[in-house]
Parts: structure tokens; sequence; C-alpha cells
């Protein structure tokens, strides 16, 4: 059926285009992408801040309406979780709070993971490096942490300053490891759930269940054992939120912490890579 | 200069979502006993969209796509546009690509004018800087006035249509990929898009246009490609591709008819 013409590429003028190396395939690889995709941080900056902006866009106060929901959230739950593990309100109030800040990042970034190739309608139309979209996603989650960080340091400022030791400059790195896995996980999940739609949902109750099996609530030191093996040792949950709570806390996280979260990032990045390597071409595809 | 090669180029659009209620359905039908179910199960359902198309385009060319709804124009443009990968075959290119193929421009309607045309301006390649530098050529051309401190969604399709056409041709790509439906507008801005369009191929840059309207075509294109079921049937002059596929048209509604 298929008439073999001879090759377009006999063409001498082709020829002449390709030994001049203008001529490129057109296709995309994965590290293109996700290296191209990180130069352009002036795009996924901006998409980043107009998710921002159109998710406030008509509120009065905006982005703080996650910093209220938290100072409500934080006041409430802490009168029952100072009565239930017999806490210090001194002691236990800046844990939850820092805590659940975390929590409520990490826990929107793999949302927003699992959603983040099914809401993009637009890659239909036009081509872009998919994993500027992770990044724009971890960016904007970053911003709203701020926003919430930058209260809460005021507050702990005021009430609480032998909070606040040398230790805090760990938040930085602590936050680094969150965005360099939070990338790969976007992407992961994103892939995943695009293309096998009930995963969404699974991701959904997972998360649910983390967060009460979790030490966000309750105190790790209240576990031992076989539980505490499982649910705080093992947790990766529990890591990341460790290697930023704990310097808000004025507390060093533990090493353990740290070696989990390599291991994670190893392990991450090379699932995540390979998958993307060889299924980037047929996102568009399942979108 | 520009070049667009394509070689054998096919794309099979894998449908999803079908698969178990086609299942199902030969399952019923197997119940004779023709149907091997077991290679049911590893059958995927999917849509030819387009098969050994090569062709080759370099400066100057300005090819128009002509066929049937669902003969494989927009497939094909989504190809060398890089949105879908060729299933086989391959496409090389030299310069600068940019599309436009939905009204809907930057990525949501919630954003004013003069957002989408930033954030449209950088999913393009451009610097913020650069876009800046051509938003009064922007405003000038859409004639929208006010209306780009508004949010797109505000507009009606033919003020949309003209952000989207400046914003495509504003930034002078080499090789410029439009499908139907951008071009239209009123009668006055359609002239205006066409002068713009011809200006624009004068500047040694690729255009290839789908649509279904020959007087667009003869004003705008030097080629044409009739396409037929994923297929490219003919390359050639516009007239004579053009006459073809009414010819042929005519031909297969007569058939129509008749059967």
């Amino acid at each position: 059926m298929t008439v073999s013409s001879p090759s377009v590429k006999d063409d001498p003028k082709i020829a002449a285009a390709m030994t001049r190396g203008h001529l490129r395939l057109l296709v995309t690889t994965a590290s293109g992408d996700l290296l191209d995709g990180f130069g352009r941080y002036d795009l996924w900056g901006r998409i980043g801040f107009l998710d921002i902006k159109r998710r406030y866009r008509r509120t009065m106060i905006g982005p703080f309406w996650g910093t209220i929901s938290l100072a409500v959230f934080t006041a409430v739950m802490s009168s029952i979780g100072v009565g239930l593990w017999k806490q210090e309100p001194a002691e236990y109030m800046p844990f939850l709070a820092s805590g659940m800040m975390v929590w409520l990042m990490l826990s929107t970034m793999i949302t927003e993971g699992g959603n983040m190739f099914i809401s993009s309608q637009h890659l239909n139309r036009m081509r872009m490096d998919y994993s500027i979209l992770a990044y724009a996603l971890v960016w904007r989650n970053l911003v709203s942490f701020f926003h919430n960080l930058a209260v809460y340091l005021v507050i702990v400022a005021v009430f609480l300053p032998k909070l606040i030791t040398p230790s805090i400059l760990l938040v930085v790195p602590g936050l680094l490891l969150v965005a360099v896995n939070a990338v790969w996980v976007a992407l992961l999940l994103g892939m995943i759930c695009v293309r096998f739609r009930d995963v969404q949902q699974l991701v959904a109750t997972v998360l649910q269940i983390s967060l009460f099996v979790t030490p966000v609530f309750w105190p790790p030191h209240l576990l031992t054992g076989l539980t505490r093996v499982v649910f705080v040792d093992l947790n990766p949950l529990f890591a990341f939120i460790n290697v930023v709570r704990e310097p808000l806390l004025g507390k060093t996280p533990s090493l353990w912490s740290y070696l989990v979260i390599l291991v994670v990032t190893l392990v991450g990045w090379v699932a995540t890579f390979k998958m993307f390597s060889s299924y980037r071409k047929r996102i568009a595809f399942w979108i | 200069m520009a070049t667009i090669l394509t070689e054998n180029v096919g794309l099979d659009f894998p449908i999803y979502g079908m698969q178990r209620s086609l299942r199902r359905t030969l399952f019923q039908s197997a119940t004779g006993g023709f149907i091997n179910k077991k290679d049911l199960q590893h059958r995927h359902v999917s849509v030819t969209a387009l098969a050994g198309v090569s062709f080759q385009l370099s400066d100057g060319d300005r090819l128009a796509l002509v066929g049937h709804n669902g003969a494989g124009k927009s497939s094909l443009l989504k190809v060398l546009a890089g949105i879908y990968y060729p299933t086989s075959g391959q496409v090389w290119v030299d310069g600068k690509i940019m599309s436009l193929f939905e009204l809907t421009l930057g990525i949501d309607s919630e954003d004013t004018g003069y957002e989408t045309i930033v954030t449209a301006g950088m999913l393009h390649g451009m610097t913020q800087a650069e876009i800046e530098s051509k938003i009064p050529e922007i405003e000038r051309f859409s004639e929208l006035g006010e209306y780009l401190s508004l949010p797109v969604r505000t507009y009606s399709m033919g003020m949309t249509t003209r952000l989207g056409f400046s914003l495509a041709t504003v930034f002078e790509p080499e090789i410029l990929l439009l499908d139907e439906g951008i071009g239209a507008g009123d009668a006055r801005f359609t002239d205006r898009a066409s002068a713009r369009l011809k200006e624009l191929a004068k500047k040694s840059a690729i255009l290839v246009l789908a649509s279904h309207t020959d007087d667009l075509i003869r004003s705008i294109c030097n080629k044409a490609a009739l396409m037929n079921s994923g297929r490219l049937v003919k390359i050639g002059p516009v007239d004579e591709i053009l006459s073809e596929y009414h010819t042929e048209k005519a031909r297969s509604e007569l058939q129509a008819t008749a059967g």
C-alpha cells in the first residue's frame, strides 16, 4: 500500500541542512524536558503566580485565608490535643501549627500532582515542556507555605522567642529537599493518574489516612515498638515533615530523617525518570 | 532557512475508556465461538489519524491543508507543532514554530487579555521583555482597547480570534501553523488578517493552514495538500488541488445520495 518513495532526506538541500545541523528531529527527550523546563523559570514562576492570583481573585484577604483557617484549626485542635496527650500548651501549639503547615503543603502538592495532567487540557493545543507544570506546582505551594511561615514566625517571635535558634536556618535545606522530591512526585503521580483515572481517588484516600497515622497531631515519642518503626521511622511523610518542622521548633532534625529522604529522592527520581522517558510521548494521548 | 520535513508520519490515537465496553460487546457477539477472546483481552482501541505522510516545505511555502472533516488536517498540524508524537515516521524541523489551534489562548480564560498575552508569549518561547515590546503592536492590531484589561472569558468569539491572531503573527515565527476558525471574524478583520499573513509569508516563513474556506486559501497559500483518511493524497498548486477536492467531494456526495 505504501509506496516507498526515495527518501526526502536524499534531497540535496535537505541533506545540506542536516549536515549543517540546523534540521532537528521534532522530539523532546525526558532530560531535555526537565532541563529546558527548569530554565524557563520566568514561565513557571508566572504560571504559579497566576494560579494563586486566580484562586483568590475577588476575595478580600486572598491567600491569607489559608493562614486564617490554619490559625483557627490550631487554636481548636490544641485544646483537644493538650487534654488528650497531656501536653504543655506552649509546646503543643507551635508543634501542631508548624506540623500542619508542612502537612498542608505536602498533601496539597501530592493531590495537585495527581491532577496535574488531568487538568491541563491546554497541552492538547500547544507544545510545552511538561516539567514546567511540575515546577509551577511546587513553586505556588512553596509561596503559599511562605505566607503561613511568615505569620508563624511573627507569632512565635512575640510569644515564644526561645523557639527561634540558629537551627531555624535548616528550614532552607528542608524546603529544598521537599521541592526536589515534589517535582518527581508530581510528574510520576500526574502520569499515572492521567492514564489510570482510579488512582487519583486512591491517592486521596491514602492521604486522608496518612494524616492520622503520621505524627502531625500527636508527638512521635508517644509511640514505641513496631508501630513506631512503621509509622514514624519508616514513614517518608514524617521524614519530610521532620526536616522542616524541627527547625521551626528550634531543634535539629535527626540524621535518620535525612537518610530516609536521601533514599526516597534517589529511588523516586530514578523511577520517575524511567517512566517519563518511556511514556512522555504518550501523555498527550492520555489527556 | 526554515524547513519542515516529514517522512512516513503515522499517528494512531489510542482511545481509552472504550476497551471494557468494547470487550463486552465483542464477548457477546463471540458466543458463537468465532472470535478469539484471549486475543481481544490485549487489543486496544485506536483510531488511525495519519498514515504514511511525507512531504517537505521550505522558505516561502504557504501550504493549505484541505480535506473532509476527519481527514487528518488537525492531527497533522498537531504533529508538526510537537504536541503529538508520530507513532511512526519522523518529523524534522528547522526554525522557530508557533501554532494557534483553538480559540482558547493562554492557560485559563479567567486571566485578563494582558495576562494572557504575556503567558501565551512565554509559552511560545518569548521572554517577558520581548513580549512587552510587542504589546503596543498587539493592542493596535487586535483593536481590543480597554477589553485587554478584562478576563478573556468575557470576550466574544471574534474578539478572541483577533487577540489570538495578533499573538500568533506579532512574534514573526519562522514557521506558523494555523487551524481553521482562526482567521475567521468579521469581513474587515479577515481582510486585514490575510494581508498580514501575506506579509508574514514574505518574511521567508513557512505557513501551514488547515481550512475549508477557498477564498482564504487562494488569497494566502501558494501550495495545497489534499488529505483523505489520514493520508496525503496529493500536494500541488492551490487551484489544481482545490478543484480536485471539490470533484471528489461532489462524487462522494453523489454516491451518498445514490446509496
